[in-house]
């Protein structure tokens, strides 16, 4: 079902388009033109970030950060096995998933944590990355209190996931 | 984001240090390798999207959904900015349909628009990171497609849970974004005030 969501869409995009009397050709070439010199300038946003992530996850850090924070994991109901998935999700996209696969194999893929570790991933994203890439283009310095909101909106998040598995 | 840089960067390398010095390097070339190869898969999806955000903005679409979205926006955002708004709808829409790699270029327009050069980040400007931090998902298809291939009796059933928590943590980061914008103008006055009886 979900699959045809995005075709008709599209079709209902091209048509209305036609239909106003744009040139969708050209049209569509004027906006793809803008592709390469925007990732031009994002990449260098996308490869500090991730020699950061990269960097933390070889050192071990990511260990240590997890027996540091477990007791406060614990405290809101967060299973201990998900602690690292919750601290590299705002970092990661990708690596998150690979997490995620790895909690598939390691508990079966519908265990509970398996099932919380889902909803986590499905209800949160990539913050830290996010803020990088979407102020790339701005002179924005100063982000006064938006990580912190949205990473504690997040962790409730996590937390709500965690209890809902436990319900459903 | 430079002190939280600072602090992962430096941290990692000092325990790199103790665990494995020579595997520095190349760690960070890898990763760098990786956002490389990141960059071109996003020029290639980016390619796509601008063309259709080309054509949806042409049409006069996005100008449509602008206007269906208007006051939610103009209550979260506080702007009168048209085409600020205009990119902001299509981010959202985007942002819901699970297109995250969509969302990112017309919400790199938005930020444009949004900021006031001033260096510092306005309330819009919060709003926007905010809630694409913590966007509504209706569809989590890449967790539903990891569980399917993954073995799972029944990958979808994480649909319900995955929407409640969703909207949940969306909701509290638009709340909490709108009570901090509250008490920082309250503490900007009262420095203005401090100020003015020095003075």
């Amino acid at each position: 079902m979900s699959g045809y969501i995005l075709p008709i869409i599209f079709i209902a995009i091209f048509c209305y388009s036609k239909l106003k009397k744009v040139n969708t050709y050209d049209t569509f070439v004027k906006g793809a033109k803008k592709s390469i010199p925007l990732v031009i300038d994002i990449f260098p946003y996308i490869a500090t970030i991730m020699i950061a992530v990269a960097l933390l996850r070889a050192s071990g850090a990511t260990e240590i950060l997890a027996t540091i924070f477990s007791p406060l994991f614990k405290l809101l109901g967060i299973p201990k096995e998900l602690i690292e998935l919750v601290l590299l999700r705002p970092f990661t996209g990708s690596g998150s998933y690979a997490l995620l696969d790895d909690v598939f194999t390691q508990y079966g893929a519908d265990s509970y944590i398996s099932r919380c570790a889902s909803v986590i991933l499905g209800c949160s994203e990539t913050i830290f990355y996010v803020t990088t890439v979407y102020t790339s283009q701005t002179k924005v310095k100063k982000l006064l209190y938006a990580i912190p909101i949205a990473l504690v909106a997040s962790v409730f998040g996590s937390v709500i996931a965690c209890l809902i598995c436990k319900v459903i | 984001m430079n002190r939280i840089w600072f602090v992962m960067v430096v941290l990692s390398i000092c325990l790199l240090l103790f665990n494995d010095p020579s595997g520095m390097l190349s760690t960070m070339i890898d990763a760098s390798g990786e956002a490389f190869s990141l960059a071109i898969e996003l020029c290639a999806v980016y390619a796509v999207w601008l063309g259709i955000l080309e054509l949806v903005d042409a049409s006069g679409l996005s100008e449509k959904l602008a206007k269906l979205l208007r006051p939610l926006i103009r209550w979260m955002f506080k702007i009168k900015d048209e085409e600020a708004e205009k990119m902001i709808a299509l981010n959202m829409s985007a942002n819901m349909l699970g297109l995250g790699n969509a969302a990112t270029p017309m919400g790199i327009n938005a930020m444009k628009k949004l900021d006031d050069k001033s260096g510092v980040a306005n309330h819009a400007v919060i709003m926007l990171i905010v809630l694409n931090s913590t966007s509504i998902q209706l569809l989590p298809s890449t967790v539903i497609g990891l569980r399917a291939s993954a073995g799972s009796q029944s990958p979808a059933d994480i649909i319900l849970p995955t929407l409640i928590a969703t909207i949940c943590t969306c909701v509290i980061g638009v709340s909490l974004t709108k009570l901090a914008n509250h008490l920082h103008g309250k503490y900007l006055i009262k420095k203005q005030n401090k100020k003015n009886i020095k003075s």
